[in-house]
């Protein structure tokens, strides 16, 4: 079973406030195609509809996309030799707004979900501005569980309706979204490389030395 | 459970089964399996960070030392995330290049598997043979590659080593001396008693379940399902070589590892077929162009299953973020249906049964 003919009137279907949807198939005969949600609550329906069409949930990419400032520049400068100038000029601090209006203005993530459909890549795009929240897909692939809970852990994002919301890889001592903070690398390993351990068992001990 | 029936046993982080670690915290009744707890994170060193503050080029480097036993697959599905964002063809000696060096890889990584498999059934002499047949592809990686494990065999634009007749006549008398030494091991997992007995039977994962877990790779192809990235959607040069599927129904640990066995030997006639039909030209392009803005999804079959990585750039030399997805990300929740009603002397076995990959899976 492969990405069928109708998959963007079906994505449509199941999210009715809009689809960004793009393809493309390689000689092989080897489909990826990417579809970006307008609205991130249409995101259970449109899942609902990769699982009925018997896909797997391969992956799930997290992402914080940063403003590019350099790109902003070099794009109003192509701007200039067009028309466009004026319009560039009059709001230089345009901040680029997803197909469903949610501002990349580097604390919004990107929420990639890669669906396999016997070789065939579709992948969900949702958007999650700062402090907003997202479903949970892991009552419907098992294989969100992990994927999920790890983007908790690296990013303040928040999964509403996870049924096992627990740290997987960093410890729960640690601060949440690793990914946003600088942390050194110390702290991360627990104090392996530094005396920080030795201060450690120091304190643990109650001041003993 | 009530108290005193139940125990609760940890086994790992550190563990004679696991070359990397892994913490399960088993409940057992007496001495069936009741409930298992993974607990990972033990080699959790944010790789996936690291490749953002690297260039793209510097990536391939860094992506082949995440994991040892899979270190090709890594580096070859980053550049061909780099390549199609890039549109860059690779030479089509370039493809042919690629799939000898990552079915050479899949052959060691198979036989260390098998290998140990035959250690935790107590098998010493059998883990010692398949250890010394694997010596040979050892042998394979350090002459033709020039390491025993990373082969350093990719870069984008195409492959970043060569092979003139005298190497393919060596690759050619070493899997001479490869072949009938798989079939004796072979013979010896199909027939001999204290593998069968410890294998037959033991943390079966019904077809249904390899489904709702999203397995992959030999552990998916042995409870029955029908998936290899190679067929599914072909990359380097396997549209062009005949890639047979096998596939076993049992979904026991003896059905995984004959997967892999099997797995060995159509990866001989496949580095065979390569270099009977091993087009002229260069290896691979010869400048190093720029990764433009874009984003791409690439998978490819590593030794343990499909592997696939996300790519998104945004002009920069670095890239914007870079995701991966291991084989044995989602093999590892297959154990929780492995282990229902397991003994506790089957743990070792099973969890070996998944090929497991720490290091890959927690980056």
């Amino acid at each position: 079973m492969r990405l069928p003919e109708d998959i963007a009137a079906q994505l449509r279907a199941a999210a009715p406030s809009g689809v960004d949807f793009s393809s493309e198939t390689n000689p092989r005969g080897v489909t990826v195609a990417w579809a970006g949600l307008a609205n991130r609550e249409e995101l259970t329906a449109v899942a609902k509809t990769m699982l009925a069409l018997g896909a797997r949930l391969s992956m799930i990419s997290a992402s914080l996309p940063p403003l590019p400032p350099e790109e902003d520049e070099e794009e109003e400068e192509q701007e200039g030799d067009g028309d466009a100038a004026a319009q560039s000029e009059a709001e230089p601090p345009a901040i680029p707004m997803t197909f469903g209006g949610t501002p990349i203005d580097g604390t919004s993530y990107e929420i990639d979900y890669h669906f396999d459909l016997g070789g065939d890549t579709l992948t969900v795009i949702a958007y999650v501005p700062s402090g907003g929240a997202v479903a949970s897909l892991t009552p419907y692939f098992r294989t969100a569980d992990w994927a999920e809970r790890e983007m908790m852990e690296n990013y303040a994002i928040t999964i509403r309706d996870h049924p096992d919301p627990r740290r997987l890889f960093i410890d729960p001592a640690i601060d949440s979204a690793v990914l946003e903070r600088l942390i050194p690398y110390s702290t991360l390993v627990n104090a392996a490389s530094t005396k920080a351990l030795w201060d450690k068992v120091v304190s643990g001990k109650g001041g003993a030395s | 459970m009530t108290a005193g029936k139940s125990f609760t046993i940890p086994v790992g982080p550190l563990h004679v089964a696991l070359e990397e670690p892994m913490y399960f915290r088993i409940d057992v009744q007496g001495e069936t399996v009741n409930a298992v707890e993974i607990n990972a994170g033990h080699v959790h060193r944010g790789v996936e960070y690291l490749t953002t503050k690297r260039t793209i080029y510097q990536d391939v480097v860094l992506t082949e030392r995440i994991c040892s036993l899979c270190s090709n697959s890594h580096p070859e599905t980053f550049v061909m995330a780099a390549e199609q964002i890039a549109g860059i063809e690779i030479p089509e000696r370039a493809a042919y290049l690629r799939v000898i060096a990552a079915e050479v890889k899949r052959v060691a990584s198979h036989l260390f598997n098998v290998g140990i498999l035959a250690h935790l059934t107590g098998y010493e002499t059998l883990f010692m043979h398949a250890m010394q047949v694997r010596e040979i592809v050892q042998d394979i990686k350090e002459s033709v590659f020039g390491n025993r494990m990373d082969l350093g065999a990719i870069c984008i634009g195409g492959a970043r080593y060569d092979i003139d007749a005298e190497i393919a006549a060596y690759l050619t008398a070493s899997l001479d001396k490869l072949a009938p030494e798989i079939d004796t091991l072979e013979q010896t997992y199909r027939t001999n008693r204290s593998i069968l007995r410890r294998t037959k039977g033991v943390g079966v994962l019904t077809r249904e379940e390899a489904i709702a877990c999203g397995v992959v790779g030999p552990v998916a192809r042995a409870s029955g399902i029908d998936y290899d990235v190679r067929v599914a959607a072909p990359y380097a040069a396997y549209d062009r070589l005949k890639v047979p599927v096998p596939t076993l129904g049992d979904g026991d640990v003896w059905s995984r590892a004959m997967i892999r066995l099997i797995e060995v030997r159509h990866a001989i006639q496949l580095i065979r077929d390569c270099l009977r039909d091993l087009p002229d030209g260069p290896a691979h392009i010869h400048d190093r162009p720029d990764i433009p803005a874009g984003r791409a999804v690439t998978k490819c079959e590593a030794p343990r299953g499909e592997l696939i990585y996300y790519l998104k750039t945004n002009g920069a030399p670095e890239p914007e973020r870079v995701k991966w997805r291991v084989p044995s990300f989602m093999n590892w929740d297959a154990l929780r249906f492995m282990f229902r009603g397991a003994k506790i002397a089957d743990i070792a076995i099973i969890v070996n049964s998944i090929d497991p990959c720490v290091s890959c899976t927690e980056r």
